[in-house]
């Protein structure tokens, strides 16, 4: 009873992430490799990974486009490798956010960066807590079977 | 990887292939790693993930024999991708994807340059992975190929003792191939043949760290080989001469192999074009191609025993101070017409000759200094191996000696014992007749031109070679003085090499060249030591030659004598000069100055010098023992000699020296001899 209402309140979730394009069907591919593949465990695992991840580059840059001179390369370095983490979980809002970000870094446009990194936060942050609820559902779900 | 796992892996392999394929992905991401892993196990390959290129790149050098592809992330901090891509496919010889969330085209093409068998963009799609194992098939197969055309060859090689034992191994063990194979035999398997391994050049026997071949390290190897001759070059000497540290003997046997695979396949492409040639006729550079080709095919053959195959493509001219080398040379010569004439010379066993030639070639001037040394040992060698081949040949080097002595009768006994091999022995013979009537006087000589000409002629037909034939036309009056010194060393030594080639005359005449010049040299030296003396003067100049003339009795009856001549006369390079100067002037003005004698020769050989500087560290030697017309060849011989590496270069420059003597009849008579 409960599980099927928690159940439904995830695939609502789902729905509406797919919907918003907060993730696109890569992270529906991740789910079917769990789903079929007997890896159970292995979205949480990739997603978790993924948080952690975007956080601390999200930190990096933020500490790098702080400093009085920026190492656009390096900036540039973060957010290619963010832009990779998002696309490979299906972090769709966030790595087209990385792709702008990472055209004002090529630019060297210090104050549009600081603007991007903004949003990418704000994305993340979004996305972050989205995906918290559905590890929480999930493992509710779970362990009420 | 534990055995376990990898036995399980080997089994699951040999089950259903792309099932089990072993793959190493590497990502700095671990994001895109864990995907990367996941997708890669739902294809049901092995995977083994690392997030550090420095630590795959560790483990493949490790356990290269473990992983069937590798997939790396291009954006690394601790080492580029391409990097990566690059080292791996220089060690290893895995195919390597490449991954990245950056699909520009310039990036991408970045890759493919760098060797990647595919790129692929983030975030990667199971239906992309479910295809990737057709990477690792189609290296195997291309590998095979490789590994088949090369067992072809070898094949069609039999004589070459070294290639024996790959002659032995399945196509598929070549190379790559074994790695392959190995993951389809137990451990057991492996491990006996991580033994052989280290012997046959196996690229997957673990422990070792793979050694990088820098341009650097390959300079040393090759010093090493040819310093101790490609024949006589066994990895631990190698790797002493070498004197490197953390080089293993197994990195040197490897190497080796690969090296003398590497000349080979050189010698393979040459010969095919000088097939080619050969089929269209005429003067075309290429014909000395061709003709060197067919040396090398023939040495190969004829060599069996002694000649390695390797050796005949120019290998032997660093390497061997031995009879081999010799041979080589003569191979090598016969690839390059001058180089015939330059192994001519060494054969004669003038250390100056030899060090002239080596000069030419600059790393191999050491190794030269030895060869020259060795070299006079070198034609007794020859003669064992002569002997060992053919019964004939021998007789045939003893009578050429004895002919040198002046007696032509005794020469064309000689040529009988050749005819009887060949038809080419048939022209031998009357070039060694040439040679005693050139020796007797200059007189003789125009004699002997004419006398030459024949000879070129009937080489010609017996060679089939329509260069030999262009030769003869354009060089009639040249040739006769040609004639009169290839044909005298020639003699002995084609004796020799056409029981050596049956197939090409050309070749074989070579080969014959290189035997009987470090015989008919040192023997004509002696006994013809007037005419050669003569020859020498040209080597060295006409006033040269008369005091030489003078002197040269007891010059001619030492080889070394020869040597001092020559230095006397001039600086072993001068005089290396001087000599193709005079060869060349001969051919030019071949009818007249050969006729008129050595002394013309000297003024005729200015014009041609330009040409010769090349071959003029070669030819001096050559040129004085044997002819002038050897000059050129001895410069293309030089410029072959360099090294292997300079294959392909000596063989263009041979070409433009063709093209530049194909003007003059020494040109054609260079390939005539090269042909013979």
């Amino acid at each position: 009873m409960a599980a099927a209402a928690l159940r439904e309140q995830l695939n609502a979730l789902l729905s509406s992430m797919f919907a918003s394009g907060l993730v696109d069907d890569q992270f529906q591919q991740l789910q079917m490799l769990q789903e079929d593949g007997g890896t159970p465990g292995f979205v949480a695992e990739v997603v978790t990974l993924f948080c952690d991840d975007a956080d601390r580059i999200i930190s990096e840059l933020a500490a790098l486009l702080e400093q009085p001179i920026v190492d656009f390369d390096k900036v540039d370095a973060y957010v290619h490798q963010l832009k990779g983490s998002s696309a490979s979980v299906g972090a769709q809002k966030v790595k087209f956010t990385c792709m702008q970000f990472r055209q004002l870094c090529q630019d060297k446009n210090r104050d549009g960066c600081i603007m991007a990194l903004a949003v990418v936060r704000n994305e993340f942050y979004d996305l972050r807590n989205k995906f918290q609820t559905m590890l929480q559902l999930e493992q509710q779900i779970q362990a009420q079977q | 990887m534990r055995l376990d796992e990898r036995k399980a892996a080997v089994g699951r392999v040999r089950d259903q292939f792309p099932v089990g394929m072993r793959v190493l992905a590497v990502d700095d991401d671990p994001v895109c790693l864990k995907v990367l892993e996941n997708l890669l196990r739902r294809c049901q390959y092995h995977v083994t993930t690392t997030n550090q290129a420095v630590v795959a790149l560790r483990m493949l050098r490790q356990n290269r024999d473990l992983f069937d592809l590798v997939i790396s992330d291009v954006h690394m901090p601790d080492m580029d991708g391409f990097k990566l891509l690059e080292l791996v496919g220089l060690e290893m010889d895995l195919p390597v994807i490449m991954l990245s969330v950056n699909g520009e085209t310039k990036t991408v093409m970045k890759g493919i340059t760098h060797g990647a068998c595919d790129y692929l963009l983030k975030p990667v799609r199971l239906e992309e992975l479910r295809n990737i194992w057709q990477h690792v098939v189609r290296r195997k197969f291309s590998n095979c190929e490789r590994a088949n055309i090369d067992g072809y060859e070898e094949w069609t090689r039999p004589s070459n003792a070294d290639f024996d034992h790959v002659h032995s191994q399945t196509p598929d063990q070549c190379g790559r191939p074994s790695k392959k194979r190995k993951e389809y035999h137990s451990e057991e398997e492996d491990e006996g043949e991580e033994s052989n391994g280290q012997e046959n050049d196996d690229p997957s026997a673990p422990k070792k760290p793979r050694v990088v071949w820098s341009v650097e390290l390959h300079r040393k190897f090759v010093a090493a080989v040819n310093q101790l001759g490609i024949d006589k070059a066994v990895p631990k000497r190698i790797l002493e001469l070498m004197n490197v540290e953390r080089l293993t003997r197994e990195n040197v046997a490897s190497h080796l192999q690969k090296y003398r695979l590497y000349l080979k396949r050189l010698s393979a492409v040459a010969s095919q074009q000088a097939s080619i040639v050969a089929g269209l006729g005429g003067n075309d550079p290429f014909m000395w191609m061709g003709a060197f080709e067919g040396l090398q095919g023939y040495q190969s053959f004829a060599s069996s025993a002694a000649l390695p195959s390797f050796s005949p493509q120019g290998l032997l001219n660093r390497n061997n101070p031995t009879s081999f080398g010799i041979q080589g040379m003569s191979a090598y010569r016969p690839i390059q017409i001058a180089t015939g004439n330059s192994t001519i010379s060494h054969s004669i066993g003038d250390p100056n000759k030899y060090h002239l030639s080596l000069p030419g070639t600059s790393s191999r001037q050491g190794n030269l200094a030895q060869g020259l040394t060795t070299s006079v040992g070198q034609v007794q060698l020859t003669q064992k191996w002569f002997h060992e081949e053919t019964d004939d040949l021998s007789t045939i080097l003893s009578v050429s000696g004895r002919a040198n002595n002046g007696v032509p009768g005794t020469l064309q006994s000689v040529t009988n014992s050749h005819l009887l091999q060949h038809g080419l022995v048939e022209c031998r013979q009357d070039k060694v007749v040439i040679q005693p009537s050139s020796s007797g006087s200059s007189d003789r000589l125009e004699g002997t031109v004419g006398v030459s000409s024949s000879l070129m002629d009937s080489c010609a037909s017996q060679q089939r070679v329509v260069p030999l034939s262009a030769f003869s036309t354009s060089a009639s009056p040249m040739n006769g003085s040609f004639c009169s010194n290839d044909i005298a060393e020639l003699g002995a030594t084609s004796s020799g090499g056409t029981n050596i080639c049956p197939s090409n005359d050309l070749r074989v005449a070579r080969d014959n060249k290189v035997g009987a010049t470090s015989f008919g040299n040192v023997i004509l030296l002696s006994p013809d030591t007037v005419p050669n003396q003569k020859y020498l003067n040209f080597g060295g100049g006409s006033n040269l030659r008369q005091s030489m003339d003078g002197g040269n009795t007891d010059n001619l009856l030492n080889p070394k004598f020869i040597w001092s001549c020559l230095p006397t006369s001039q600086p072993p390079n001068l005089i290396g000069s001087h000599h193709p100067m005079s060869q060349r002037p001969n051919n030019g003005n071949l009818g007249g100055t050969m006729v008129g004698q050595t002394t013309a020769s000297a003024s005729t050989a200015a014009p041609q010098t330009r040409i010769d500087m090349f071959i003029s560290g070669d030819t001096p030697t050559p040129k004085s023992a044997s002819d002038l017309s050897f000059p050129r060849v001895h410069s293309e011989l030089s410029s072959s000699s360099c090294s292997f590496d300079g294959l392909l270069n000596s063989i263009i420059k041979v070409e433009k020296d063709d093209a530049s003597f194909s003007d003059d009849l020494g040109c054609d008579f260079y390939s005539l001899g090269a042909c013979i």
